[in-house]
């Protein structure tokens, strides 16, 4: 084997050319895009088509070009679905990461029983969130449950959680975080085992505290991984649809009405199909404008470090 | 660094609690499923059981397709995460590490899946299962779940995050790009391979919306399909649907408790190797 | 690379092997068997006997199979997953239909019209009520299979324990009203009475007798517009806003509005306002409870019936008539009584009453009676395609109300105005 001598860079093939600096790649991704993109594409077409329609998906349908779209903008239903979708994302996803972070580094010891607590305080992530609902229904029931018990015991006034309309979107962020926070806790996990050991030694080698390893060497290390779970946990909460199937189904007086919801509804209560294909869509693009923004953003940041 | 050996560490004040706290629900599930169904329709509910009851589980246990449901289930969930461990393994690379035309374009198609409520896209999904002679079959469980783009970004993400010398270093060796995956960077990723299972076998093994739609015979329910018979128009069973619930959450309880068992800290912490 | 291409096989035959491991069950098994497809969303004790029903009529009719495809889907999700089977092209020969949305499944022409059939299917032989559940623009488009109403079902031991009498079966809403005030003690846990909050279809049928009993109506006479936002309705309103402001009442938020179910079955609630497929569960819980017909202003005690259909979708000409035929069957009357009390249905048909075993059903849950007796009051709501909108315009209107969130004029008129846009849109 020839020592380390700078080599001329290969001849590039035909192959290369066409196809890029690595044209096996496309072997490496072959099977998985077969599979997602393959199934994806008539569902992603069907759905397209279906918002210039009016349907119902029974009967026929007729082309109606953009007045889909036209009606949307005129629709404060859609409008306030939007808003309690955006409430609940802009609570939850920084709570969720903040949260996980905490708890996985709180459970990245090696202590007796840390097995364990790491599948207990998983458990509610595996639990469906069917199983979500019900128990929580019970806890925060008005007349008869166990969170207005506890505030009458503490001398609190009672409140009305899921059935008050003021309160109810903000219930549900904390048992969406309470379901949900298992998947950051398992991410940040992972991703703590591979922090370096020799940085985390050197810096208390060098007499660094543990908060300052935390800011300076920990946390510098888990930034791609963050910013991973950030736009993860983005589109989750944007497409929040079966706890509030499984708790208020909109309710109370439409208070818990978020834009997935709103699109079952429209589609399959009321047999707007076309309708609520349009406001599928409406999200979706500007959800792939929001991450694919974000991604480009990445690629250069990355480009010129 | 030395490993911390006392004999308590104060981090048990912490995590008890939590993870008490966390696990409470479940407990009440379980002990719920040891109620009568008298007693669970009791309002306000009530906690310990009044006495051990096994109808719910008697109802579960017995219910004669059960094993058939649970073996269901498991093939479905098994296969998809053997499946998903090759294929996003092989994707991720190649998103993370190798450029190719047209990987830009394909990274954001897969995003273009997740964007779509599941509402709508279950309808097309399931015409094209009904052409491909799917449906009703495991095969319509089995097949959209071979690959998920959870999957694919993960992997992505975790390669991305591996130095690159180690890899450098055995493409000087000779080594192919094939052969650095499997040798040089798949060990070193065995963290993201677990959570990777238990994720991907927890998506699997919960769903309950794609197999109420293309599943029909009774022989085809996987669990969560199975045990929604046991809800009604009117009166739903629940002593069943605790027990039922518990066993649904037990193998991925026990999938999670395995892949983090990985989680260790692995002595072969940096890349570089002298 | 050489590994990939055997993994990607193994991974290939193991589906191959799984998928066709399954027998799937295509049409006809053998010269001149039909074999067709029953969806009949059910679970539990009614799904177990319509089973057991259906083993019996494969045995009796030789030239017809109904398959062991029953759908894999609760009546709830049912029409979701029809119409996914109608856009694919896959859809079963007989469904459970809820009645409020045969309407708009009427609009498909797979939904076998069996107006020129009647005589066939003993058509006259359905209580009114029933039939024109089945009816959508004059064309008869399913079989009845489930009809109910609304009641009072009481907790006798609440009222005696509180020195209060029994209703009279002529009572009027302010004397549910006075009940409910003075049953109701927060102290010791108990309702007065309970209403759906959910603002669905739970939340608004409670609302028509009321509108009905004040002599107004779901729709105006050219059926175009809502006739609901008239002061008929408003006085309807007007008593449930009432009502809810006295502080005896249990709104239930829940999916489902189980939670009321519950509250009652514990003894918890003074009065529920519910239909007969209640009965069971409070004979679990040992209520001991009594059964008055809803209370009135003053005149008829009108009521509401919610009946659900037997729909019969097209996949050919052998097989819908295999359809009617097992569905005939199904609904006449030696069938039917075996139904009824698994189902918690009431008669749908006139002739079940001289039935041998008759009595014994009327007599299988105390008070059942009258339920039964309740079915001449009890109207149903329009079959038209734009039920769903007013369902859900009302709804939110009551939950509005009962929230105190706004006036009952106010919650009316806002509920006309969504409900009116819609009507007024020509077809989807």
């Amino acid at each position: 084997m020839e020592a380390a001598q700078p080599a001329a860079p290969p001849r590039r093939t035909i192959h290369q050319r066409l196809l890029g600096d690595h044209p096996s790649a496309w072997g490496f991704v072959f099977p998985a895009v077969v599979i997602i993109v393959g199934l994806a594409i008539v569902p992603i077409v069907w759905s397209l088509l279906l918002s210039f329609r009016a349907a119902d998906l029974i009967g026929p349908s007729k082309w109606v070009g953009l007045s889909n779209y036209d009606a949307l903008l005129d629709d404060d239903a859609f409008r306030s679905a939007l808003g309690h979708t955006v409430v609940y994302t802009a609570l939850f996803v920084p709570l969720s990461i903040a949260g996980g972070l905490l708890i996985a580094m709180a459970l990245n010891r090696r202590i007796r029983f840390i097995g364990i607590y790491r599948t207990l305080i998983l458990a509610p992530f595996i639990a469906s969130v069917a199983a979500q609902g019900v128990l929580f229904s019970f806890i925060f029931d008005e007349r008869f449950g166990v969170a207005n018990s506890l505030l009458d015991e503490a001398g609190l006034p009672r409140q009305g959680f899921l059935g008050d309309p003021d309160q109810a979107l903000y219930v549900l962020v904390g048992i969406g975080l309470w379901g949900g926070i298992g998947f950051p806790v398992v991410i940040y996990l992972a991703a703590l085992q591979d922090v370096p050991r020799e940085l985390v030694d050197a810096a208390s080698v060098d007499g660094a505290r543990r908060w300052a390893i935390l800011r300076h060497v920990i946390l510098p290390q888990l930034l791609p991984v963050t910013i991973f779970l950030a736009v993860w946990q983005t589109l989750l909460s944007l497409q929040l649809f079966d706890l509030v199937y499984a708790t208020t189904r909109g309710g109370p007086l439409d208070a818990t009405v978020v834009v997935v919801y709103y699109v079952y509804n429209q589609a399959f209560e009321l047999f707007h199909a076309g309708y609520a294909a349009a406001v599928a869509y409406v999200v979706a693009v500007f959800l792939m404008l929001m991450v694919g923004a974000q991604l480009i953003y990445n690629r250069l940041r990355t480009r010129r470090a | 660094m030395t490993a911390r050996r006392l004999p308590f560490s104060p981090w048990h004040l912490v995590l008890a609690p939590t993870a008490i706290v966390f696990a409470l629900p479940l407990a009440w599930m379980l002990l719920s499923s040891f109620m009568s169904n008298a007693q669970i329709n009791q309002f306000p509910p009530t906690i310990i059981p009044d006495s051990l009851h096994v109808v719910g589980w008697d109802h579960v246990l017995t219910q004669a397709s059960f094993p058939r449901w649970f073996a269901n289930s498991t093939i479905v969930s098994l296969v998809c995460v053997v499946s998903n461990l090759i294929f996003c393994s092989l994707a991720g690379y190649a998103f993370a590490r190798l450029r190719f035309r047209g990987s830009t374009i394909l990274f954001l198609l897969i995003l273009a899946t997740l964007v779509i409520p599941f509402q709508l896209t279950m309808i097309p999904t399931f015409i094209v299962m009904e052409k491909l002679n799917l449906t009703d079959t495991l095969g319509a469980l089995i097949v959209p779940g071979l690959a998920t783009p959870l999957g694919v970004f993960l992997m992505r993400q975790f390669f991305m995050n591996l130095p690159r010398e180690v890899e450098e270093a055995a493409r000087i060796d000779g080594c192919s790009r094939l052969g650095v995956l499997l040798h040089v960077a798949l060990p070193l990723a065995r963290p993201a391979l677990a959570t990777l299972a238990a994720l991907t076998f927890l998506l699997m093994w919960n769903d309950l919306l794609w197999p109420l739609i293309a599943i029909n015979s009774d022989d085809n329910y996987t669990l969560p399909l199975g045990l929604t018979t046991f809800q009604g128009q009117h009166t739903t069973d629940w002593a069943a649907v605790m027990a039922g619930n518990v066993v649904t959450v037990t193998p991925v309880l026990l999938a999670f408790l395995f892949a983090q068992r990985t989680f260790i800290q692995s002595l072969t912490s940096s890349a570089v190797k002298g | 690379m050489k590994r990939i291409p055997t993994v990607l096989a193994l991974v290939a035959v193991s589906i191959g092997l799984i998928a066709c491991s399954d027998d799937k069950d295509d049409s006809g098994s053998g010269g001149g068997t039909v074999e067709i497809k029953f969806w009949h969303g059910q679970t539990q004790g009614p799904a177990k006997l319509l089973q057991d029903m259906v083993d019996e009529f494969n045995r009796t009719h030789p030239n017809i199979k109904v398959s062991k495809d029953f759908g894999g889907v609760n009546s709830d999700r049912m029409l979701q997953k029809v119409t996914a089977g109608l856009q694919a092209g896959s859809y079963p020969d007989v469904a459970y239909i809820y009645g409020s949305d045969l309407a708009n499944l009427a609009k498909s022409d797979k939904l076998v019209d069996l107006t020129d059939k009647k005589a066939d299917i003993d058509w006259d032989k359905f209580f009114p009520a029933a039939q024109q559940a089945a009816t959508v623009d004059d064309r008869v488009r399913a079989f009845p299979a489930l009809i109910d109403n609304l009641a009072v079902v009481y907790n006798k031991k609440i009222f005696d324990d509180a020195g209060e009498p029994y209703p009279k079966d002529d009572w009027t809403w302010d004397d549910f009203r006075a009940a409910a005030a003075k049953l109701n003690d927060s102290d010791k846990g108990i309702a007065g009475f309970a209403w759906p909050g959910t603002g669905d279809e739970d939340t608004t049928w409670r609302y028509w007798p009321l509108l009905w009993q004040q002599g107004g109506d779901i729709l105006a006479e050219d059926g175009e517009s809502v006739g609901f936002d008239t002061p008929e309705g408003e006085a309807a309103l007007q008593q449930i806003a009432d009502m809810a402001g006295d502080g005896s009442i249990y709104i239930d938020n829940t999916a489902g509005s189980e939670r009321m179910q519950q509250l009652f079955t514990s003894g918890k609630m003074a009065m529920q306002i519910a239909g007969p497929w209640a009965l069971p569960e409070y004979v679990d819980g040992k209520i001991d409870y009594g059964v008055a017909p809803l209370p009135s202003f003053g005149g008829e005690h009108t009521t509401i019936a919610g009946p659900d259909t037997w729909a019969i979708f097209d996949n050919g000409e052998a097989k819908s008539e295999a359809a009617i035929e097992f569905v005939s069957w199904l609904t006449a009357p030696k069938q039917q009584i075996r139904w009824l009390s698994e189902a918690g249905s009431l008669p749908t048909r006139t002739d079940m009453a001289d039935l041998p075993s008759y009595p014994d059903y009327e007599a299988s849950l105390p008070d059942l009676d009258k339920f039964v007796d309740n079915l001449e009051l009890a109207r149903i709501r329009p079959t038209v395609a734009e039920y769903p909108q007013i369902s859900q315009a009302i709804g939110k209107a009551v939950a509005s109300v009962l929230q105190g969130k706004s006036s009952p004029a106010d919650a009316l008129s806002d509920a006309a105005d969504a409900a009116n846009s819609e009507l007024s849109v020509p077809g989807g």
